[in-house]
């Protein structure tokens, strides 16, 4: 054996895992290679050892208890599932009477805004000690800033 | 329906015998269930009837929970994903379609679930072949020095509580693979894909761990003859 690729193929030989042309490559390499040929058994007899020794780990708890903890786990999520879907569908049901209604404004604001430019806007923004006003007119296309 | 809370979808799967008709008397429906094979409590618990899915759940509770053992090598983890690829099972029941047994699929689900647990506590290291080569001088000093058995002459619980603790002893990556390969029967590309790491990577970490697993093996019997 020259190579990790080769090492690794081996083990992929093993496993049943090599295509066709490569097996017969390996094949070859293990009719010359006894250190080859060592290593494969190895392997394979390390892969039936441990495929038929599996550790055991046992539950400790009682067969009713066990089962009274997952059946919670399972209530838990549900009732969580079917809060979150209700929350869906309160968000949802809002969003059908929200959406028309927001729409409504938007075309009502459009509408009036027009008419209050040409009625001449006036605004005051009093703060502290000193008040300003703001007086224009589209008709005259004049503005004022009148500050007191 | 029986148990107390049931699936709130309707009955989804084929019925090979009617629940119904097994349930004429509570004696009769617990010895209907507890001779039932595998495939019909789980036609069964696809309709919803949570009876026949606790049935599952203790003929394979040993299995699951001993997976999710040996990948997490402790119990308060394993503990808790075991449970939680009950609840798993049960809620993805519908997505069982019989290609494989029962157990496999559960044992699958609880894989997925440690891999998930030790992503989380970044348990894995992220190790390619070059860095095999620098943590054991390259894989040809992984080659076998002996030819023997390294149980040879133990008794069957031996073995399991020798290869258990060698287990123990290997790093999460290097576990995963054997366990995902050994005990799962995955192949090198199914692997790859659930661990996210390339085929050669599943190799390396493969021949790595059975060799480590070997040497601990032989260490471990020489300890016991000495």
């Amino acid at each position: 054996m020259k190579t990790s690729e080769l090492t690794l193929d081996l083990q992929a030989y093993v496993d049943g895992e090599l295509e066709a042309g490569r097996r017969a490559e390996v094949e070859r390499v293990l009719s010359d290679d006894a250190a080859a040929r060592v290593l494969v058994e190895d392997l394979r007899r390390l892969g039936e050892i441990v495929r038929e020794h599996e550790p055991i780990h046992r539950v400790q708890e009682s067969r009713e208890f066990y089962w009274s903890q997952i059946q919670r786990r399972i209530e838990q999520e549900e009732r969580a599932e079917a809060r979150a879907s209700g929350s869906a569908s309160r968000a949802v049901h809002w969003l059908r009477w929200l959406v028309p209604a927001l729409g409504v404004a938007a075309v009502a604001v459009m509408v009036t805004l027009p008419r209050q430019r040409v009625a001449e806007l006036a605004s005051g923004t009093p703060s502290g000690e000193f008040v300003s006003v703001t007086f224009r007119s589209d008709s005259e296309g004049v503005t004022v800033h009148w500050v007191d | 329906m029986k148990g107390g809370w049931a699936r709130s979808a309707g009955s989804s799967g084929k019925t090979l015998n009617s629940f119904q008709s097994m349930s004429s008397t509570p004696a009769a429906l617990k010895l209907a269930i507890a001779s039932a094979a595998d495939e019909q409590l789980v036609a069964w618990s696809k309709e919803g009837h949570s009876d026949a899915f606790e049935e599952l759940v203790h003929r394979h509770r040993d299995k699951i929970y001993a997976r999710a053992m040996i990948m997490m090598r402790n119990e308060v983890d394993a503990t808790d994903i075991a449970q939680e690829a009950w609840v798993k099972g049960w809620r993805r029941l519908h997505q069982f379609q019989g290609d494989s047994s029962f157990t496999t699929w559960m044992t699958r689900i609880t894989i997925n679930l440690c891999l998930d647990q030790i992503r989380k506590q970044k348990r894995v290291r992220a190790e390619s072949i070059d860095e095999l080569d620098e943590e054991a001088g390259g894989v040809e000093r992984l080659m076998p020095v002996e030819d023997v058995n390294p149980t040879e002459g133990m008794e069957a619980d031996e073995v399991r509580k020798r290869i258990n603790e060698a287990l123990a002893k290997l790093s999460d990556a290097h576990r995963t693979v054997v366990v995902m390969h050994e005990f799962d029967g995955l192949e090198y590309k199914e692997i790859a894909k659930r661990v996210g790491i390339s085929i050669g990577t599943v190799m390396s970490r493969l021949f790595y761990a059975r060799r480590r697993l070997a040497t601990l093996l032989q260490n471990l019997r020489r300890e016991r003859s000495e």
